[in-house]
C-alpha cells in the first residue's frame, strides 16, 4: 500500500546511482517507525503470518537469546518513543507490554520460553510495521540466524536462513567490485553497543504490494509485462526500504529492521525535485542494475513517462 | 564524540591489599545495558581510563561495577581512584563498549587470566552460568594473598576454576598441558599482563589452534590525536594542493577546495572516505583499515598527515 507523500523517505540525494555505504548514525538509536498505515499493515502482516507462517518466520536455536533481547528492546523503544500508544511495565523479570492501538497486551517472563507461545522475534514483529532480522556476529562472519519477514522485495527467508552476509548478497550485480561487500561487513562489525545506523535501499514494484517474496514471484513478477505508457504512472511504485542496524548490547548480535514504503509514480511526480532526481537516476542506471531491480522490462515506458511529465511541467534538468 | 553519564559511587569495597571494587549508579538516567566482556571509560583528571565491567549483564539494575588494582605511580588513574574516590562522589563515564565479546557459538569457553586480568571473566562467567553454557577458568593470581574474588568465585563456580599458585616454570608447564588438551570447538580467551597473553597466544599458534578461536583483551588507549597540527596535502591526480588547518579534517579541507569525496560516518568506522596515500607519513586514527591497508590508505575524516603528504582521490 502506498504511503502518504509527506511520510515517504525519498532515497536519492544525488542525480546518479552508485553503490555506497550511505549510512548515517541515528541519535537516539531507533529501530522502529510508526506511520499512518500502522493498522492496515499490521493486519496484512498478521494475515500473511497466519497463512504462511514458515515462509514469514524462521529461526535457528542459537538466535534465541538475541530474540529475547530484541523483543524487550523493541517494546522498550515503543513505550519510550510512542508513549501515548504503547507501554511497558517491568516487575523483576516479569514484563507487561501494552499496545493501545491494537488493544492488545503481551505478558512474559524474560528468557522463560514457557511464558510465551511464539518465539520472541515472532511476537515483537506482530506489533511493528518493520520486518525484523537477527544477524549473529560470529567469529567467522555475520550470519542470518532469525527473521520475521512479511514484506520482502524478491527474496526468500527460507533460502537465506543460516547464510553468511557475503553469500546472501551474491545476487547483487557488481557487489564484489573493490571489495565493496567486505567493507560493508567490516563496517557492520564495528557498530558499537546500543548504536543504530540507517540507510535507504530502493527498487520498483508494480502495484502497491508490500508482500513480494521470491516464493510468489509467479504471481507478481508477470505484472512487469503489463506496464504500458498509459498505466505506468499508476502501476509503477518506487519502493524504499529504510534499513536500520542496531548492535544488541548483551548478545553482541545485530538487529536489522526493514521498513518498506511504496509511492506510486503519479504521487511522486507531484514533487519537482523528486521527479528530476528519479529521472536522472533511471537514465544513468546500468543494465545489470536495471535487471536486478526488475526495471529492465519496462524501462523505456518509464523513461518516456518521466520525460513527458518533465516537459509538461516545463522543467529542465 | 561519545555521550557520557554522571554516575555516583554507591559502594567502595577493599578486596585485597591493593584491589578495590567500585559500584556506580545513576539516579537520574537509565544506564545503557552491556554484554559480558564490555568495559566503560572513566573520565579522570589525568585522562580517560578503561575498566572491564564485572557484573552479570543479565542482572544489571542500572549499575556498573568495576574492580581496580592500584598500580605504579602516584599520578596514575588507579591511585587516583584508590585515594581520592569515595562513596557518594560523582564520576563521568562513557557508555560501555565491547572489544572482547563472548563467542556464543563456542562449544566450550576456556578463560586464561593472570592478576587483575580476571575482571572481564567475572561478567563472562556469571553470564554463561545464567545461560547454562559450559566454561572453565585458569587463573594465575599474583600471589595467594592477592587473589581477589577467591571465595566468591569458589562458591559460584566450584568445579570450573583451576588456580595456578606456583613457581613460574611449573606454571608454564601446567598451562601448556592444559592448552594441549583443549577440545575442538572450544574458544580461548585471555586477559592479563602482555607477557602472559603472549605466552598463551604464541603457544596456541604453535599448537596450530585456529586463530579465530583465540581472543585477547587488548586495552588500546582511546585514540585521540592530541594537539592536531596543520599539514599540507598534494592531490596528485588532481594537480592540486590544500592546507589542512589544525581544527579541520582532511575531508573538510578537500570539500572546501571543491574536491568531491564521498563520506558517511565521519568517525573512522565506515571506510567510505578512504583515499590512497602516495607519499608521506600518516597518523591513523580510524577503527576500519587493516594494518596492511594502512600502508597506502587513510580515512580522510579522522586521520591526519604529518607536515606534507600526497594522496590520490577517485
Amino acid at each position: 500500500m502506498s504511503v502518504k507523500v509527506e511520510q515517504f523517505p525519498f532515497p536519492f540525494t544525488e542525480d546518479r546511482y552508485a553503490y555506497s555505504n550511505n549510512s548515517s548514525l541515528l541519535k537516539p538509536a531507533r529501530s522502529i517507525t510508526i506511520t499512518d498505515h500502522y493498522l492496515k499493515e499490521i493486519q496484512l502482516k498478521r494475515e500473511l503470518l497466519q497463512a504462511n507462517h514458515k515462509r514469514c518466520f524462521r529461526s535457528l536455536p542459537i538466535s534465541l537469546e538475541s530474540q529475547w533481547e530484541a523483543m524487550r528492546r523493541i517494546f522498550a523503544e515503543l513505550a519510550q518513543s510512542e508513549s501515548e500508544h504503547f507501554s511497558l511495565e517491568k516487575r523483576g523479570n516479569e514484563y507487561r507490554f501494552q499496545n493501545h492501538l491494537l488493544g492488545e497486551e503481551e505478558r512474559f517472563t524474560y528468557r522463560d520460553s514457557s511464558s510465551i507461545e511464539l518465539q520472541p522475534l515472532d511476537i515483537a514483529g506482530r506489533h511493528v510495521q518493520e520486518d525484523l532480522i537477527i544477524m549473529g556476529d560470529r567469529h567467522d562472519g555475520l550470519f542470518l540466524e532469525a527473521g520475521q519477514l512479511c514484506f520482502p522485495s524478491n527474496w526468500s527467508l527460507t533460502f537465506v536462513l543460516g547464510m553468511e552476509f557475503k553469500s546472501i548478497h551474491t545476487p547483487v550485480p557488481g557487489i564484489d567490485q573493490n571489495d565493496f561487500i567486505s567493507k560493508v561487513e567490516r563496517f557492520i562489525s564495528r557498530i558499537r553497543l546500543n548504536e543504530a545506523w540507517e540507510r535507504k535501499n530502493w527498487s520498483m514494484t508494480i502495484s502497491n504490494m508490500l508482500d513480494t517474496p521470491l516464493e510468489t514471484y509467479a504471481n507478481w513478477g508477470k505484472l512487469r509485462l503489463k506496464v504500458t505508457d498509459k498505466n505506468v504512472g499508476e502501476m509503477v511504485h518506487l519502493r524504499v526500504e529504510v534499513q536500520r542496524l542496531l548492535r544488541l548490547p548483551m548478545t553482541n548480535d545485530i538487529l536489522f529492521s526493514i521498513h518498506t514504503y511504496l509511492l506510486s509514480l503519479n504521487d511522486l511526480i507531484q514533487n519537482d525535485l523528486w521527479l528530476k532526481r528519479l529521472y536522472t537516476t533511471i537514465q544513468f542506471l546500468s543494465d545489470d542494475i536495471a535487471e536486478y531491480k526488475g526495471i529492465a522490462l519496462y524501462k523505456n515506458e518509464l523513461i518516456q513517462f518521466l520525460e513527458k511529465t518533465l516537459n509538461e511541467k516545463g522543467l529542465s534538468l | 564524540m561519545d555521550d557520557f553519564y554522571e554516575v555516583k559511587v554507591r559502594k567502595v569495597e577493599q578486596l585485597t591489599a591493593d584491589i578495590k571494587r567500585y559500584t556506580f549508579i545513576s539516579e537520574r538516567t537509565e544506564l545503557p545495558s552491556f554484554g559480558a566482556g564490555s568495559h566503560i571509560t572513566l573520565h579522570l583528571p589525568m585522562g580517560n581510563r578503561q575498566y572491564s565491567l564485572i557484573n552479570n549483564p543479565l542482572d544489571m539494575e542500572n549499575e556498573y561495577v568495576i574492580a581496580v588494582k592500584k598500580i605504579g605511580q602516584q599520578e596514575g588513574g588507579s591511585s587516583y581512584l584508590h585515594e581520592k574516590i569515595n562513596e557518594g562522589d560523582v564520576v563521568k563515564v562513557s557508555p560501555p563498549h565491547n572489544y572482547f565479546p563472548l563467542r556464543l557459538e563456542a562449544k566450550h569457553h576456556v578463560f586464561f587470566a593472570a592478576g587483575i586480568g580476571i575482571t572481564p571473566f567475572l561478567s563472562m562467567m556469571a553470564y554463561l552460568k545464567s545461560l547454562g553454557e559450559s566454561f572453565e577458568l585458569h587463573y594465575a593470581p599474583s600471589s595467594e594473598d592477592d587473589c581477589p574474588f577467591y571465595n566468591e568465585m569458589n562458591e559460584m563456580y566450584p568445579n570450573q576454576i583451576i588456580y595456578y599458585f606456583m613457581a613460574r616454570d611449573s606454571k608454564k608447564k601446567k598451562l601448556k598441558e592444559t592448552l594441549k588438551n583443549l577440545k575442538v570447538g572450544a574458544h580461548i580467551y585471555t586477559c592479563g599482563p602482555q607477557s602472559f597473553m603472549d605466552f598463551i597466544v604464541d603457544y596456541c599458534r604453535e599448537l596450530g589452534y585456529p586463530k579465530k578461536y583465540i581472543h585477547e583483551e587488548r586495552f588500546k588507549p582511546a585514540k585521540v590525536i592530541e594537539n592536531p597540527q596543520p599539514f599540507e596535502v598534494t592531490i596528485e591526480n588532481k594537480k592540486k594542493k590544500v592546507l589542512v588547518q589544525e581544527d579541520q579534517s582532511l575531508l573538510d579541507a578537500l570539500h572546501k577546495a571543491e574536491i568531491p569525496l564521498a563520506f558517511a560516518c565521519r568517525r573512522g568506522i565506515c571506510g567510505t572516505c578512504e583515499v590512497k596515500v602516495c607519499n608521506g607519513e600518516v597518523l591513523h586514527n580510524d577503527a576500519f583499515l587493516t594494518d596492511d591497508e594502512k600502508r597506502d590508505k587513510m580515512l580522510a575524516c579522522v586521520s591526519r598527515g604529518i607536515d606534507h603528504i600526497s594522496i590520490a582521490v577517485d
